[in-house]
């Protein structure tokens, strides 16, 4: 663990959560920050619809958000034991893991990562979601690494919860509907711009998140106004250049 | 009600639609949809109010008087559960319309929709990203909380009757949009990121609004007899391309 960045990130994590906030861009960042504080080569963020799904809110990169979007689909995983369990699960060696989870163990490792961490966020009796940590080489998680990545899923949960009192227990439901249809709203604008620019999705995103950020908007609010042709995103239409890479963005591969 | 994940849970629910339909000799509508869920749910009724943006919508339909009590008073005082769901695009779940903090946020409603009947009240915005087309209100006799899977099964209803808005305003518009009765199954609430990227990606190529695109990406899966998300992933990986006009499935009326 970096302990130097420790401070730092938990600083602009609190900051999020009070200047211009937007759930979903909240959660890519502590996915970011997760990556680099901990040792991991990336993170996923699932948050768990009552309808009965699972849904990948974030991540750090399209490896992780497709090893996630796998476990879903295929109701097999290390985030899903965690999930239903509400508690850690940990998988040092994803090659030794192939009677557990027969499917999940090819996928990941074909993704590039050898060992997972899966950690549940909590609000109090209720499982409502898990943060999980992938890494590309073998070994056990260190255990200070787990402690502040059980922070960093806690941070999440205040996260959802932020705005709004938990006097009542509604509100979380609440929160967590609005959460999610704010990531249909990003979804359907990263579609837009996709083909307006004629890039893939995944530099629609990232193109997306570094214009809002530039502009200090929040990202469901500029996809919204995008779509409903209030805000063209001039400056993006003129080409599609590369945002330049920012600490808190998704990278690339995993490292 | 019983369901193994989001697809089951879907499933059971429109099986349940299509039988009440099919009861009427008509295909399935909100109506069906507010009768179902207040038996499914246990509530004692429900509303369907179709509205495109925040603010007054229309009453499409209710189950008994005090439903429509309910709608007719939010109309009137311009404040309630639905206006919020409506405004803040999220469900507004009050267990318990004597509680103290709804005096305060609905000095009005509050006390009309208790003298109303209702004890509580749940009102779902129908809606898929930026695309919304009204609210479900539901409300019990009697004060309490949703259960998970009641809440679960709320929101499935709240998908399906957002569908069928969508499919309505088609029709009145002239389209041809919509499954129809016996049409694909209802599997909305198995939510693909790749439905919602293409419905994005058929506002540019089509040079229309999210809602039209949606019902277009519906009716070209249906009229193709494949499945959405397999449509959605070809849009997506760019190995199908829809528009600008004739659209193959609209018969020139775009």
């Amino acid at each position: 663990m970096d302990l130097e960045l420790l401070p730092e990130a938990f600083v602009e994590l609190a900051d999020t959560l009070v200047a211009g906030f937007d759930i979903i861009e909240f959660m890519h960042v502590l996915t970011g920050r997760s990556v680099e504080l901990l040792d991991a080569s990336a993170a996923g963020l699932l948050l768990a619809d009552p309808r009965g799904e699972l849904r990948v809110v974030a991540a750090s990169s399209e490896q992780a958000r497709l090893v996630e979007l796998f476990q879903v689909q295929n109701d097999e995983g290390p985030c899903l034991d965690c999930f239903r369990a509400g508690q850690p699960v940990t998988a040092a060696d994803l090659s030794s893991e192939s009677r557990r989870w027969p499917h999940f163990a090819v996928t990941a490792s074909q993704a590039g990562f050898a060992a997972v961490q899966a950690l549940p966020m909590r609000l109090r009796d209720e499982t409502i979601g898990a943060l999980n940590l992938f890494r590309a080489a073998p070994g056990p998680f260190d255990r200070a690494d787990v402690r502040v990545g059980q922070a960093l899923a806690d941070v999440a949960t205040i996260g959802l919860l932020n705005e709004r009192t938990l006097r009542r227990s509604e509100t979380l439901n609440e929160q967590l509907q609005s959460a999610l249809n704010s990531r249909v709203i990003i979804e359907q604008a990263k579609g837009k711009l996709a083909e307006r620019l004629g890039v893939d999705m995944n530099d629609a995103f990232n193109l997306l998140r570094s214009y809002a950020r530039g502009r200090n908007r929040g990202l469901s609010e500029l996809s919204r106004a995008f779509i409903e042709g209030s805000d063209p995103l001039a400056d993006l239409s003129a080409g599609p250049a590369r945002p330049s890479r920012q600490p808190g963005q998704p990278p690339g591969p995993p490292r | 009600m019983a369901g193994d994940g989001a697809g089951g849970r879907a499933e059971a629910i429109w099986g349940l639609l299509a039988a009440h339909a099919a009861g009427r000799g008509a295909p399935a509508s909100v109506a069906d949809v507010c009768a179902v869920c207040v038996a499914t749910v246990g509530m004692s009724g429900a509303a369907v109010t179709a509205a495109g943006k925040p603010g007054p919508g229309h009453v499409m339909c209710v189950t008994d008087e005090v439903s429509e009590r309910l709608e007719e008073l939010q109309l009137t005082f311009g404040e309630g559960p639905c206006v919020d769901a409506s405004a803040d695009d999220r469900p507004v779940l009050v267990p318990d319309l004597d509680a103290a903090d709804v005096v305060g946020r609905w000095p009005a409603f509050g006390p009309a929709a208790r003298l109303a009947g209702a004890a509580a009240m749940f009102s779902f915005p129908l809606q898929i990203g930026v695309i919304r087309v009204g609210v479900i209100d539901l409300y019990r006799r009697q004060p309490g909380p949703l259960s998970a899977d009641q809440l679960g099964d709320a929101l499935v209803f709240a998908d399906t009757a957002t569908v069928l808005l969508l499919d309505r305003q088609d029709q009145a518009a002239g389209g041809g949009g919509g499954t129809g009765p016996g049409g694909q199954p209802w599997l909305l609430a198995l939510r693909r990121a790749e439905i919602d990227q293409a419905t994005g990606m058929l506002t540019e190529q089509l040079g229309v609004g999210i809602e039209e695109a949606f019902v277009r990406l519906r009716a070209y899966a249906y009229a193709q007899d494949r499945r959405l998300a397999d449509v959605a992933g070809d849009l997506v990986a760019r190995k199908l391309r829809m528009g600008p006009e004739p659209d193959p499935c609209r018969d020139g009326a775009a």
